[in-house]
């Protein structure tokens, strides 16, 4: 026997004395976490999970702040794959067609048999709009947790200022543009929206949902329709707006920079999340007022934010206290809580029955607004290699932005790349003949 | 008039190294500016580099709660000066291997070496976790520093410093009946000093800064370094930015860094330019 050996049984035997005590008392699982809005929300995040901790005895979660959406994706796969899966993930809800076809993830499905409910009846309390993003192929693979909707934020103080109704908003691209041409003044624009990564994906396809697309094919993940008449028009209309109107700066300005520029009064009108909501209604001295984003041909946005997965390769003891521990976050009390905390709307149709959320809704009619946009809201773009085919069409947008491309050769070349990134999909999938 | 013409353009020059220097400044500045400004979330002056005439310290107190940031430094510390004592270690032995040793397949064992430079970081991430999974040191500081134990950057940097060093010093020692550990020791080090210097340098950034690998590794929030407690308000995607809040979070992370350098500032430049070996 050599050293090494040696001692690595020794360990061994030290991890299992140490281990036996309260392995019959407790399961100790990990549980990932991005934090996408703000710092806040990890205390909230830590201190939900210390009260779970602190209720029951038979779990002990240890919750792990990860990062960004992206990050989080990156170090749940890699320790996964380096044989420490997490239990429980909180994932941006469109990664999980990608994760499902990467084997990463666990279909619920199992645990939703052990508790003796269909998924029918266990979806049936959230939102029709989530439901395809909770599902790939058929199967439950996550828990929506917190969602958010992109929502028109306006200064009313500009709206009277420029002779505009601050009660009747644009409802209509033709609309937008004219309001946004009376607000441009000096060095204030009429209109902006986050342009980085991330956010733009999101703001084209719900521009161009507003103009009868759909961006990808909700159904099968080896399509996008980006050189489209719905994504074509949406891309042109940005265009314009920055080179032909003249209401919107050239370039990509990053979604801290809008708000930022609407708080200190340098643009009119923004494109952003409804999961900015707290943080405008805190920092916003003028009023301001919220309303649906304008359409072209129809009222549609995505859904965004994110849902509770489980990753594959966990012990059957973790498993069941992960889903524990997914329940008692998703309850309609615990939702609700997040949902005012954050901004972002609650899943759960109950949450807003609870008299803590009508208090709140009828103190905040922001907060009503973007409730009330959710009968128009579609699934999130969710494909094979889902962030590179975004950035696909990211890169040639912001290419389109800075005045290097016109949209029409933009969305072209957007097609063309995401066609290459999934190839090897389409031709496992669709293109594989008898 | 040549006095007067040299006079205009040593001023000219002063004037033009100096906009270039509040050029290059100007980042630092206005983080220091904007970190104790109040509640700059919201101001139209955001991004105004004159100082708030009324400073406060509530950003701080933000940034501050936002994690236990005491523990963050001692863990940041412990990587930082972990990695390096091994480092030094390492690339002075291999360095010396590399430029005195003479033994087969040297050279091209060295370039092998340097392949590694190559590598982007990130396509190292699973196997470099697998591996330390293996040994046990997943969620724990020592895996954090496990990969930067060896360098190839440090090896390349120490093996060209022996190069340029004249075999006689090591030579009369030999003469003496010095060991080659004792030659390495009290010879060619002391004489090294300078290469040494650089790359701990380098080293340190690095590794202070460093924030995808420390997050892959560490799941404890006991175990979390600066960089993850800074991202927690940096990383913001969906929301807006509290600038106050972020540039007293990078101001607190930077801090150290930035006193250690101007403080030790002659002693940089001196390592530069001092030899070991006079004319």
């Amino acid at each position: 026997m050599t050293i090494v050996t040696r001692l690595g049984m020794g360990a061994l035997a030290l991890t299992f004395a140490t281990a036996a005590l309260p392995a019959w008392a407790q399961t100790k699982i990990e549980f990932f976490f991005p934090v996408p809005v703000e710092g806040k929300l990890a205390r909230e995040m830590t201190r939900l999970t210390k009260l779970y901790n602190e209720s029951q005895k038979g779990v002990e979660v240890t919750a792990v702040y990860t990062g960004g959406y992206d990050d989080t994706k990156l170090k749940a796969q890699a320790a996964a794959k380096a044989g420490k899966p997490p239990s429980v993930v909180l994932m941006s809800a469109n990664f999980l067609v990608d994760l499902k076809l990467s084997g990463d993830i666990l279909p619920l499905e199992p645990m939703l048999k052990a508790d003796e409910t269909t998924r029918d009846d266990y979806l049936k309390d959230f939102w029709p709009a989530l439901h395809a993003n909770a599902v790939v192929d058929g199967e439950l693979y996550g828990v929506p947790f917190h969602n958010s909707t992109p929502l028109l934020y306006y200064n009313v103080e500009h709206f009277k200022e420029a002779g505009i109704d601050p009660a009747k908003p644009p409802r209509t691209w033709v609309e937008l543009v004219d309001a946004a041409k009376k607000l441009t003044k000096g060095d204030r624009y009429g209109f902006l929206m986050p342009a980085g990564y991330d956010y733009l994906g999101w703001l084209m396809e719900a521009l161009s949902m507003s103009n009868g697309g759909r961006y990808f094919n909700e159904e099968y993940g080896g399509e996008v329709y980006y050189d489209q008449p719905s994504m074509l028009g949406a891309a042109r209309f940005v265009e314009d707006l920055i080179f032909k109107h003249k209401v919107m700066p050239q370039g990509v300005t990053e979604a801290g920079g809008v708000s930022t520029q609407f708080f200190a009064g340098k643009a009119s009108m923004v494109l952003l999340s409804t999961g900015s909501l707290s943080f405008i209604r805190e920092n916003m001295k003028q009023a301001y007022d919220v309303a649906f984003v304008p359409k072209n041909v129809r009222n549609a946005v995505p859904i965004g934010g994110a849902s509770l997965v489980m990753f594959a390769g966990q012990s059957e003891d973790s498993k069941k206290a992960g889903w524990k521990f997914i329940k008692w976050l998703t309850t309609p009390e615990t939702l609700g809580g997040w949902s005012r905390f954050t901004g972002y709307f609650a899943p759960r149709k109950s949450s807003y029955d609870k008299p803590e959320m009508k208090e709140f809704i009828a103190k905040n009619p922001d907060a009503k607004v973007a409730l009330d946009q959710l009968p128009y809201a579609k699934p999130w773009f969710a494909t094979y290699q889902t962030v590179a085919v975004r950035k696909a069409l990211e890169d040639e947008i912001q290419a389109m932005m800075n005045g290097k491309k016109k949209a029409d050769q933009a969305v072209k070349d957007a097609q063309k790349k995401a066609d290459e990134l999934m190839r090897p999909y389409v031709e496992q999938t669709s293109l594989k003949l008898p | 008039m040549m006095r007067l013409r040299k006079q205009l353009s040593a001023a000219l020059l002063a004037a033009l190294l100096s906009a270039i220097a509040f050029l290059w400044a100007t980042p630092f500045l206005w983080t220091l500016v904007a970190s104790f400004r109040p509640e700059s979330a919201g101001s139209a002056d955001m991004a105004s580099l004159l100082p708030d005439l009324h400073p406060t310290l509530e950003n701080f107190r933000n940034a501050l709660d936002s994690g236990t940031f005491g523990l963050y430094y001692v863990n940041t510390i412990i990587v930082v000066a972990g990695v390096l004592a091994v480092q030094c270690v390492t690339v002075s032995l291999a360095g010396y291997a590399f430029a005195r040793l003479r033994f087969p397949g040297r050279d091209f064992l060295f370039y092998a070496f340097l392949l590694q430079l190559m590598l982007v970081p990130p396509a190292l991430i699973v196997p470099n976790l697998r591996t330390v999974v293996d040994l046990g040191l997943y969620d724990t500081l020592p895996g954090v520093m496990a990969p930067y134990f060896a360098s190839a950057f440090g090896t390349f940097l120490m093996r060209q410093t022996f190069l340029a060093l004249p075999r006689d010093f090591e030579e009369a020692a030999a003469i003496d009946g010095a060991p080659w550990w004792a030659i390495i020791w009290y010879v060619l080090l002391p004489m090294a000093k300078p290469g040494l210097v650089a790359f701990a340098i380098v080293s340190i950034t690095a590794h202070w800064n460093e924030f995808l690998w420390p997050l892959m590794v560490i799941n404890s929030p006991s175990n979390q370094t600066l960089t993850i407690g800074l991202a927690s308000f940096a990383m913001g995607a969906e929301g807006g930015k509290e600038w106050g809040v972020l540039a007293a979070g990078t101001l607190l992370v930077m801090a150290p860094l930035a006193v250690a350098f101007v403080a030790f500032q002659r002693r940089f430049v001196d390592s530069f330019v001092f030899s070991g070996v006079k004319g």
